[in-house]
Order: structure tokens, then sequence, then C-alpha cells
């Protein structure tokens, strides 16, 4: 009996059929309360930064403007974005701090990305203080003790 | 063995870290004025931070996430920012009372003007914070605080009249010669005192510098449970050494030179050194407490690296945060104001910010996201409660009552 190469089913042209009941669909994310405000860490489990803000587009790749459009988060967003959450309005798309969502590996307490803090445009600021600041104190770059 | 010394030196530094410049000096002022009768204010706040120092230390053990990081998280960004500035503002406050009470604790075994002293407790401090590991800062500050323990053999050495001081701490009257409004208001400085927030904020990132898991909570229970009503302790035979000294003279005590003095009289020169060592001991501790409080509360919020356990260069942020505090507070220093009335302030305004930080704490407590089966108990959650509605009432009452009072004049 020969084995048979049983084709994939093709990919159905209507993808976005995310389902309908939240019943028996596995973990459901609130990305208000699972998402947002949570700390991020790099694959080292190093901090990166907090999860300020996600953007979230529909599946064509438009904006969202009702609720009720099947949509997906694209970017997750830190920086200048919060003190738009708290102070109303919303930053120029040039001032966003970005990190794609598919470098997500991991949503628990806290968002762990799979890839390392080092070289993200999130952890600038961080990088400038070590260079300009810290790294120049005696002792700065040695194990405390 | 190992362990039980471990249980011993646990509890130890929980003693002698528990006192900061805030008791020594509410805990002598109360005695001066009001002698034993606010007793209760001292218990009240030991159950209080008992309770939930505990919870949040087990939170960090179990989900690895330190107090500042569940505040945000859990208040979303406005809510959370306010309590930040709130918390970082009184924290700096205290970070200036604790330096000035180093200087003043060095000037009185010196005589060398505490403007002198001041920027060497800052560079001090700055050096510990930036060099020294972890476990040593905590555990010598802590057993050199021990020494604090002579305000208890001065209480028995004054030979009072041991029934009518429990009394007067069983039965709490107002006295005569003071208002109810300066009353109360003394007892929400006392409570702001034990509560202090930035002993949360110490505590729970402790636990991740120290990398607790869920097997560390039974000590850390322990530590907690026995070290701060030992610490409680401490603080309520401060107050008996003013009231026995000063209360029947009618002096209100305003220095820290009058904070020591009961102890100079009944123990002379020996108690007095012994006694200068642990309030440097004791300031000198909360200074670093509260230099790294203000670095983890920032860098928590806004979600930067941070902790002694990296490398400075590794926690730039959190470094930078805690140079600038400790330049802040020393400047403040310089400008010649009383660290005592500074003190003052501190532990009131404590007070108005606890709401903000111990209900978040609460709420991730009985999360099983966070805490899996290791939630908080019914009796637990209970007892959390009625602090929670005592701390809103004691946050209210702050701030009317200091403008009633003119800050307890």
């Amino acid at each position: 009996m020969s084995p048979r190469v049983r084709p994939r089913p093709p990919v159905p042209a209507d993808l976005p059929e995310l389902p309908t009941s939240l019943r028996g669909a596995g973990r459901v994310l609130d990305a208000r309360l699972h998402l947002l405000d949570r700390q991020i860490l790099d694959v080292d489990d190093v901090p990166v930064t907090t999860l300020d803000d996600l953007l979230v587009l529909t599946a064509d790749g438009g904006e969202l403007t009702t609720g009720e459009q099947p949509a997906f988060v694209d970017q997750l967003l830190t920086g200048p974005v919060l003190a738009t959450r708290v102070f109303g309005g919303r930053p120029p798309a040039s001032r966003w701090v970005r990190i794609p969502w598919a470098d997500v590996t991991d949503v628990g307490v806290a968002v762990t990305l799979g890839v390392r803090g080092e070289g993200l445009d999130a952890t600038w600021v961080q990088r400038w203080l070590r260079d300009h600041v810290i790294a120049r104190i005696p002792g700065g770059r040695h194990d405390p003790g | 063995m190992k362990r039980l010394l471990g249980v011993a030196l646990g509890v130890l530094t929980a003693i002698g870290g528990f006192l900061d410049i805030g008791d020594l000096v509410t805990n002598a002022v109360v005695g001066s004025r009001f002698g034993m009768s606010l007793t209760w204010a001292v218990l009240l706040g030991v159950v209080g931070i008992c309770l939930f120092a505990q919870m949040a230390g087990r939170v960090t053990a179990v989900s690895g996430r330190a107090t500042f990081e569940i505040i945000r998280e859990r208040l979303g960004p406005r809510a959370s920012g306010t309590n930040l500035v709130a918390s970082f503002l009184i924290n700096l406050l205290t970070l200036t009372a604790e330096i000035g009470g180093v200087a003043l604790a060095l000037q009185l075994a010196s005589s060398v003007e505490p403007r002198l002293w001041i920027p060497v407790a800052a560079f001090a401090v700055w050096v510990v914070v930036w060099r020294a590991k972890f476990e040593v800062l905590e555990d010598v500050t802590g057993l050199l605080g021990l020494t604090l323990l002579v305000f208890a053999v001065s209480v028995v050495l004054l030979d009072p009249d041991w029934a009518h001081l429990a009394h007067t701490a069983a039965a709490p009257q107002i006295p005569a010669t003071e208002g109810a409004a300066s009353y109360f208001y003394y007892a929400i400085a006392l409570f702001g005192a034990a509560m202090t927030p930035y002993e949360v904020f110490f505590f729970s990132s402790g636990a991740v510098e120290e990398k607790w898991g869920p097997k560390d909570i039974s000590q850390s229970r322990i530590n907690v449970l026995v070290g701060f009503p030992l610490g409680g302790l401490l603080s309520l035979s401060i107050a008996a050494c003013a009231t026995l000294v000063f209360l029947p003279q009618q002096i209100e005590v305003s220095t820290l030179s009058q904070v020591v003095l009961p102890v100079a009289e009944a123990g002379g020169k020996l108690a007095l050194a012994f006694v200068l060592v642990g309030i440097v001991a004791a300031t000198f501790g909360a200074s670093l407490e509260t230099t790294l409080s203000a670095g983890y509360t920032i860098a928590q919020f806004f979600g930067w690296s941070w902790g002694k356990f990296r490398r400075p260069s590794q926690a730039p942020g959190f470094h930078v945060v805690m140079i600038a505090c400790l330049l802040v507070g020393a400047g403040v220093l310089m400008t010649d104001v009383d660290p005592v009335r500074v003190t003052e302030f501190s532990v009131v305004f404590s007070a108005v910010a606890l709401p903000l930080t111990y209900l978040p704490i609460l709420l991730v407590a009985n999360d099983p996201e966070y805490m899996g089966d290791q939630v908080n108990g019914r009796v637990l959650n209970g007892l959390a409660l009625v602090f929670l509605v005592l701390i809103l009432a004691a946050s209210l009452a702050a701030i009317p009552l200091m403008i009633a009072t003119g800050a307890g004049a």
C-alpha cells in the first residue's frame, strides 16, 4: 500500500473567522486586562519596557474604526504614547516606539519577547543613559560587591 | 543549623531595620506630649505593615512581579501615575529626612556641624547603593540597628511605675492639655510612620533582588511576623522613654538630641554611644532603602531594567534616578531645613498615599493568574479589608487634621 500524500486543504479565503463563541475557545486574552500596562521582558527575562499601548488593525490592514470588525494586534507600542494615555490625544505615528507582535513568545503575568532587548528602539533611552552617564562613573561596568 | 541561622539573621535584621527617623522622632514627640495613650496607633500600624508587607513579598515570590509593576498593571497609567508622583515625592521627603537624621546623629557623636556631614552621608549612601551587594547592605544596617534595643533597656533602668504605664496604654485618654484634633493627628502620624509605603516597595523589590521563590515564603513570613512586632516594641520603648523623662516636665521633644536624652540619663555615656550607633545605622539603612525605593518605583512604572543584582550599566535609568534623588535630598538639607520637621511632614503625607499602594496589592494577592493556588485566604482578606478601611480613613483625615492643628502644634 503506497503511502498516499493527502493534499493539505487550502487555507480558506475567509481566514479572519475568529471564534464567535468564547466557549471552549481555549485561552481568551482581554487586551486591556492581560496586555496593557504589563511588563515586557526580553528573551533573557531582562525588563525592556512597559506595554503602553497596542496598534490594532483590521484583517485587511486598515485602521480599526468600529468594535465589530475582526481585528488583530499588529504592534506593541511604548514611549511617548504613554503620556497620551494619561492626558489624552494621540502622538503622530512617527513618534511611536514599536515592537512587532511577531516578536512576542509568551503572555503571562509579563509579556515575553523572543528577541534581546539590547537592540530595540524601546530601550534607546536606557542605552543613552548607560553610554553617557553610568558607564563613565568608576565601577559602573562591574558586578556589585 | 544553617537554616536556623538564616531565620535568626532575618528576624534580627527585620527588628533592626524596622525603625527609621520617622519612628524615632514621631514616637519621642508623642511620648513627650501624649504619654503612652497612643500605643494603639503603633500597634495598628505594626499589624498593618505585617499584613501588607508579607502579602507584597508573597505576591512577588510567587509571580516574580514587584509591587509597582502590579500597581501599574492594575490601576492603569492615570491612577498609577498619580500614585507614582505621590509616592515618589513622599519617598524623596523621607530620603531627605533620613539623610538629615544620619547627619544629626553624627553631629551628636562628633560636634561637627550637620551641614558638613550631609554631603558625606549622601555620598556614603551612594557608594553603598552603587557598589555593595544587596544582602550585605541589608544585614549590616539591620544588625547595627539592633543597638537601638538600648531604648528598651533604658525604660527598665528608668524604673517606671509599670502598672501606671500599662494602664495609660491600655485605657487611652486624651491628656487634658491637648486637643482631640492633635491627638488624632499624631495617631495618623504614628500609623503612617509604621506603614510608610517605601517599606513595601523595598520589601517586594528585595524579594526579586534576593531571588525568592515560593519556597522562601515561610522564611519571609517568620521575618515579618516576629521581626516587625519586636521592632514595634522598640518604637513603644522610645515613646516610653520620652513619657518618663519629658511628660512630667511638660517638655516637648523637637530635636534629635532630646530623643536620645532619656537614654543618656538612664544609662550614661555607654548607653549614649549605643544609641548613637543605632540611630546612625537605622537612618543610614533607611536612607539606603528609600534611595533604592525611588529607583524601584520609577523603573517598575516605566518597565526599565532595575536591581542591585545587575551591574549599574545594565540598569542605567535605575541608577540615574537614585543619583538624582540623593543630589536633591542633600541639596534640600543644605538649605538648613530642620530634618525633624521634614520627618514629621513625611510621615503624615505617607498616610495620605497609603490606599493607592495597598489596594492593588490586595487585588493581585487574590488573582489566581498571578498567585495560582497561593491566593489569600478568607481570614487574611477580611483583615486586609478592615485595614484598607482604616487606611482610607487615615488618608482622608490626614490633610484636614494637619490644617486644623497647624501640623500638630
